[in-house]
């Protein structure tokens, strides 16, 4: 018992080898487990968006050739899968250092009618699963664990461009009794007057566009031609 | 007198005072952060449209800063003052001390400027310090490793450690370990799945391996040298730290039930926190029957009183968690305000209601004073703290359930926002109250400190 009770045992014991075993049990057998799936780059994923021809990808034409032509420019330059890549980025990062995660989830579970709620209508009833995340922009993951709001992983399926520039610039006009609130430093005012996306913004409307996209099987003539 | 010579040459009272007064303003600016963001929730924030005060920043300072500013800070305050007295050796250097006290604050500011204004957040919950600066926070962990792990060690040279010890050693080796695990290896050594799964582990790694036992070490010291008698069993400690240090560790996937995380690690997680609650019980009985003979004692002593209010809160918070971790409950009250308010009442009713008693009990030593300065804020602090935590904690877990049958029965989803709307009314009122209760109390401080009395524990005769 004597043994038990010294500083050498205890932090050794306790301290590295039972803290080793735990984590071996709780993160490094599941990442051995899943080590399989591929790890995808942003580039990557902005490839498959476009190779795919994804909504994402579409989302993404319409919002730099239709909706902000005049902003896309500016910010970033010409619609490819740089600028893309570059848009991703730059809308996850804003996504995280706002905290959006910590009142949106981003995970479907199995129960609790969650893929009648977030799935995607018509198309599927899909629950989450580990390769939709095993991509750079889910490092450090981004499940969440409150929700004051919906989640978000199949947003692409559920509102459009339109809906999100309204929705973020001032929630309540999309949403009556949202407690959201509004995020207009994302947003500029351009020559004539119009309230329009800025970079941030831009970047974080190509993300949530992006989020399920995968997932949205949009019939031929919807997407849209470079 | 020679004893107090020596324990006055043992602690170095600077850095105690430092870090309690350090870690009670952070604790209240935490507490103002986290009140800010429930009025968002009632849709009455006072500063729409400022870019700074954004309500998803102000929860990230309300989170991280209570991790760092206002827990590690009375953690490691109280730590100066324990841990020299029970092993019987000075820490390891007082300039090191001071650094590190420097250095903490400096990583606290630090984060709060990045997250509140340079868009600098990370995503892990309760690591929502920018990643450049988690390399800091385990460069100063090793420090506080060396800083208390040398009194400790020197110590267990000369005969078995205290029950303190064990909890301290353990934790020390442990933080630094936790913080580089859950900061840094989803960031850059994994991704999605396998990152959840070092998340979770850290989310709760953090309350378990750090938290916990530094706060255990600490009530395993204060308790017996209040109600001065010793633990009531032996056995029971080394039942409960054992258990503790083994159980604990696993529990963390249990954050991220019914997700795509392979089903054996998210069993062994409902597996090991279903254990710890023994381990948990076996503190607690040990504690209750400590007392037992001397309960009349928590009618005049705050401090006690604080210590076992949160040692109650404690109880009723893991065996909530025994239930609730289980998948069944989870897929109602998962994404819910229960598991909020089972954070606030194991983070503010336990941990916090625990170093508050500690510190006052500390406090007016520090000073040379034998009382805090007034009885009556004393009490009212205490009054307002803790019935406002667990009113708070009620409120919120009725919340919960609300919440979460109104989505599994597909209502639109703003009636979830709506029926929730008078749950989050009066939780904003309970944080008014454990406000009121901590300004009450960071007055109090600040008098014994300052006042020219000086403050005996004399009772008053009734004629005089």
């Amino acid at each position: 018992m004597g043994k038990m009770e010294r500083f050498s045992f205890v932090a050794l014991v306790a301290g590295i080898i039972f803290f080793l075993f735990a984590d071996f049990v709780s993160w490094a057998l599941p990442m051995f487990v899943l080590k399989d799936i591929p790890m995808k780059k942003v580039e990557d994923l902005a490839a498959e968006a476009k190779a795919k021809n994804t909504s994402a990808w579409s989302d993404f034409l319409r919002l730099a050739k239709i909706y902000f032509p005049e902003q896309f420019k500016k910010y970033y330059g010409e619609p490819n899968e740089q600028t893309f890549a570059e848009a991703l980025k730059i809308g996850h990062h804003w996504y995280v250092a706002e905290g959006c995660w910590n009142c949106h989830s981003q995970v479907i579970r199995p129960v609790s009618n969650e893929t009648l709620r977030f799935g995607i209508p018509g198309v599927s009833n899909t629950v989450s699963y580990p390769s939709e995340y095993q991509n750079e922009l889910q490092a450090p993951v981004l499940w969440g664990t409150k929700r004051i709001g919906p989640d978000l992983i199949r947003e692409a399926a559920v509102h459009d461009i339109g809906w999100q520039v309204a929705h973020l610039y001032n929630p309540e006009s999309t949403s009556p009794g949202t407690n959201m609130p509004g995020y207009p430093w994302f947003f500029e005012k351009d020559e004539k007057g119009n309230i329009v996306p800025n970079k941030r913004g831009l970047g974080l409307l190509v993300y949530l566009m992006w989020l399920g996209s995968w997932e949205v099987k949009p019939p031929k003539e919807w997407a849209l031609k470079e | 007198m020679a004893n107090n010579q020596q324990l006055t040459n043992l602690v170095n009272y600077g850095l105690v005072k430092a870090h309690i007064a350090m870690g009670l303003l952070f604790f209240i600016i935490v507490a103002l952060m986290g009140f800010l963001y429930s009025l968002q929730l009632d849709g009455i924030y006072p500063f729409p449209g400022i870019e700074f005060l954004s309500p998803g920043r102000v929860r990230m300072i309300h989170t991280a800063g209570a991790a760092y500013g206002f827990l590690v800070n009375l953690f490691t305050g109280l730590l100066y003052w324990a841990v020299p007295r029970f092993t019987g050796y000075r820490v390891l250097s007082d300039a090191l001390g001071w650094f590190m006290f420097i250095a903490l604050q400096a990583a606290v500011l630090i984060t709060v400027v990045g997250i509140l204004f340079l868009g600098q957040a990370d995503n892990v919950e309760w690591g929502e310090t920018p990643w450049w600066i988690d390399p800091i926070i385990v460069f100063w962990l090793l420090l506080h490793l060396i800083q208390f792990g040398a009194p400790l060690f020197k110590a267990s040279q000369r005969g078995p450690l205290y029950v303190s010890g064990w909890y301290i050693s353990a934790m020390l080796v442990w933080t630094p370990l936790v913080v580089f695990m859950g900061n840094l290896i989803p960031r850059f050594w994994s991704a999605g799945t396998g990152a959840g799964a070092v998340q979770s582990t850290f989310i709760h790694d953090l309350v378990g391996l750090y938290v916990t036992p530094v706060a255990w070490g600490l009530m395993y010291y204060f308790v017996p040298v209040i109600l001065k008698k010793p633990m009531w069993s032996h056995g029971l400690s080394l039942l409960g730290f054992w258990g503790l240090a083994f159980f604990y560790p696993m529990n963390g996937v249990h954050h991220f039930l019914w997700s795509p995380i392979p089903m054996f690690a998210q069993y062994s997680a409902v597996f090991a926190t279903v254990a710890i609650e023994f381990a948990v019980t076996s503190v607690l009985i040990n504690f209750m029957m400590t007392i037992r003979g001397s309960a009349e004692q928590l009618k005049y002593n705050v401090p006690l009183r604080y210590m076992y209010t949160g040692a109650i809160f404690y109880w009723i918070t893991c065996f909530q968690c025994a239930f609730h971790v289980t998948l069944t409950f989870q897929k109602v009250i998962h994404f819910t305000d229960w598991v909020t308010g089972h954070a606030h009442l194991i983070m503010f009713g336990t941990f916090g209601l625990w170093v508050l008693g500690m510190a006052e009990y500390v406090w007016p030593k520090l000073f040379g004073k034998e009382t805090m300065y007034s009885k009556g804020m004393s009490e009212g602090a205490y009054w307002l703290l803790a019935i406002g935590v667990f009113a708070m904690f009620f409120d919120l877990t009725a919340a919960g359930l609300v919440q979460g049958f109104d989505w599994i029965g597909l209502n639109p989803w703003i009636d979830s926002v709506n029926f929730s709307k008078p749950f989050w009314y009066f939780r904003s009122i309970t944080g008014i109250m454990m406000i009121t209760g901590l300004l009450m109390y960071a007055i109090n401080f600040y008098k014994t400190a300052t006042t020219a009395k000086g403050l005996t524990a004399e009772l008053k005769s009734e004629s005089a």
